[in-house]
């Protein structure tokens, strides 16, 4: 938690909007970071839960990152010739879902809050994660590190804060921030350091 | 009381049945047969000596007269699973050149891999593969994407070990928990890699893509009737051999790999038919791969070892060692790579027959724009000071070797 410095701007507090950036160490906006924002106050409700999907495509988990209400269903097409066995073993939940060709399966409930990280045990280097919220408020950064709620009750919220490539991606960064009425900047500085991003470009006939 | 008791009976009931129709649905369901083809053709400019695979001491796989178009390597590949966890491999290649048969494997395994399980995978092989010991080989067939010939290193153990037994490997997935590190421990008990040693001791170390196959042979004979057969897959003195290895990974940018290896062949024993000893061969390798995001790759590669015979137990052995760095810089499709070789053999005294060292540069250019073509231009030049030239063949001992190759490859994969 020490690690997220709060750069709170001051700015009118008559609406009740927030827009947060998320910065890197470096100055940079950190890309696709899963935000969630819920009431200090714990009164709020979990959003509702949804359908999602995470797709095999090319050896790749498309997308490599969501974020879904609890409760949610996600479901595994698998869009290549080839077979997939998707795994987790995080205590979040842990499942094994053999995906064959032709044979369709059940989307995969997740019930408990946390985050689930996804292999493939046949492609060694395949990886995506689930991030599951009982937040009211959730959503992923955009190229500019930025995320905007348009309409939230005043309040303080505690925002949480999440990235792959964060030096410990098995938690969430945590911080409360009082959003008052009117528009709310928030800027978020990432004092840790962050990972370098996976090697992309390889064929696939490398490292079989 | 009695209807609560006949609902759940009816529940249960339903329960099995839909549990046997997804066992069923499961059995049924097609799991993909992967597979692999490619053909790889050659351009050869060399000046080399008479090729070692031609029974001569030249370094190369294409010497003076074999300048032309060639074909570099046919393969076929296939991955079979067997239910949810098993899964067949072989592997199979025509080289087009001292071919013993027209196609044979030079990979056939078993694989048992189960799903991970609290951050530790283990993954068991049965049958005949390479040691988990090149991080130069990593592509499909057991290539190297960095260039047509590999190293000292890795054009060695393609000629003369392999693993045909049973491995075992454990890796703990820290990556998966949120570290930055994984490990892999690696062990194995193999046999039929008794003549393994016996290329080193003939002909040193060379420079060639071609992987001897399981039931193939290095090359053709010099024509001395009492040459060793060059098959290198055979069991001689009953006695196993062991490997122990590790892998360390920071992230998907650097792995480090180290492997002991001993064939523990009894080097007393000696199988007429193959007009061979068991070669007590055994080495210490280490290999540093490091990546990074703006497509640079060094690679430093380490062997250590000996080999010995003992006919009549008169003691001969011969100390190896080869050393090797590349770097490569990929450009999009396109990718530059340069390497530099050491190696050495020596028997002991200074000029016996059996000394060599030398050393090889090697640069590539290849370009693969998808998962189909790849062309590559190669330049290597090896230099070898090698006692036994002006003792077997009345040849200098020093020689310099230079070849130009181009390799065109086309590859498909798919299932079915």
């Amino acid at each position: 938690m020490a690690a997220v410095a709060l750069l709170l701007a001051a700015g009118p507090v008559l609406a009740a909007s927030v827009s947060l950036v998320v910065l890197k160490k470096d100055g940079r906006p950190l890309v696709g970071a899963v935000v969630t924002a819920e009431p200090e106050s714990g009164k709020a409700a979990p959003a509702s839960p949804q359908k999602a999907v995470v797709d095999q495509l090319d050896l790749e988990f498309v997308p490599d990152v969501i974020v879904i209400p609890v409760g949610s269903v996600v479901s595994f097409p698998n869009s290549d010739q080839v077979s997939h066995q998707v795994y987790s073993f995080s205590p979040t939940h842990r499942f094994q879902l053999p995906l064959y060709r032709g044979q369709a399966h059940a989307p995969v409930v997740f019930d408990q809050p946390g985050i689930v990280t996804l292999g493939c045990n046949i492609h060694d280097n395949m990886a995506a994660y689930i991030v599951v919220t009982a937040a009211p408020f959730f959503g992923r950064t955009d190229d500019k590190g930025g995320w905007t709620i348009p309409n939230l009750p005043e309040g303080v919220y505690r925002i949480k804060l999440w990235h792959p490539l964060l030096k410990d991606p098995t938690t969430m960064l945590e911080r409360p921030v009082r959003i008052g009425g009117g528009s709310n900047d928030v800027a978020l500085k990432i004092e840790e350091v962050t990972r370098p991003a996976p090697l992309k470009g390889h064929p696939h006939s490398w490292d079989y | 009381m009695g209807l609560l008791a006949a609902d759940w009976k009816s529940r249960l009931a339903s329960a099995r049945i839909g549990a046997a129709c997804g066992l069923l649905a499961a059995g049924s369901a097609a799991r993909a047969t992967t597979y692999d083809f490619s053909i790889d053709v050659r351009a050869v400019d060399s000046d080399g000596r008479n090729s070692y695979l031609d029974g001569g001491q030249g370094k190369l796989r294409y010497d003076k007269d074999d300048n032309g178009p060639h074909l570099g390597r046919l393969r076929a590949a296939i991955a079979q699973p067997l239910g949810e966890v098993f899964s067949l491999h072989a592997e199979a290649s025509s080289w087009g050149d001292y071919d013993k048969s027209p196609i044979d494997l030079t990979e056939a395994y078993l694989e048992y891999r189960p799903y991970p399980r609290a951050g530790f995978r283990t993954r068991v092989r049965l049958g005949a593969f390479y040691p988990p010991m090149s991080l130069e080989n990593r592509a499909t067939g057991w290539e190297t994407p960095y260039s047509i010939t590999p190293s000292a290193i890795s054009s060695w153990i393609g000629e003369e070990i392999r693993t045909i037994g049973l491995e075992g490997q454990v890796d703990w997935l820290g990556t998966r928990m949120g570290h930055s590190f994984d490990l892999q421990f690696t062990g194995a008990l193999f046999g039929w890699n008794d003549p393994a040693g016996t290329m080193l001791a003939m002909n040193g170390f060379v420079f060639d893509d071609r992987q001897t196959t399981l039931f193939g042979r290095v090359g053709k004979s010099s024509g001395d009737p009492d040459e060793a057969k060059r098959e290198m897959f055979h069991e001689m003195d009953h006695r196993p051999g062991y490997y122990v290895g590790g892998q360390l990974r920071y992230l998907d940018r650097a792995v480090l790999n180290v492997l002991h290896y001993d064939n523990r062949a009894d080097p007393t024993v000696s199988v007429e038919k193959l007009r061979n000893f068991a070669w007590d061969t055994t080495f210490d390798a280490a290999a540093l791969r490091v990546e990074t995001s703006g497509e640079w790759t060094v690679l430093l590669q380490w062997l250590d070892g000996s080999t010995v015979i003992e006919p009549n137990n008169f003691h001969l052995r011969w100390d190896f060692n080869s050393r090797s760095a590349m770097l490569a810089k990929g450009f999009g499709h396109h990718m530059l790579s340069a390497r530099y070789d050491t190696f050495e053999i020596d028997r002991g005294a200074g000029s016996n027959p059996g000394n060599e060292d030398g050393h090889a540069w090697t640069a590539a250019y290849s370009f693969e724009p998808g998962n189909n073509w790849r062309f590559m231009l190669e330049w290597l030049r090896v230099r070898s000071d090698v006692k036994a030239r002006p003792v077997l063949l009345g040849e200098p001992e020093l020689a310099t070797e230079t070849k130009l190759e181009i390799s065109v490859r086309y590859a498909i994969s798919g299932s079915w």
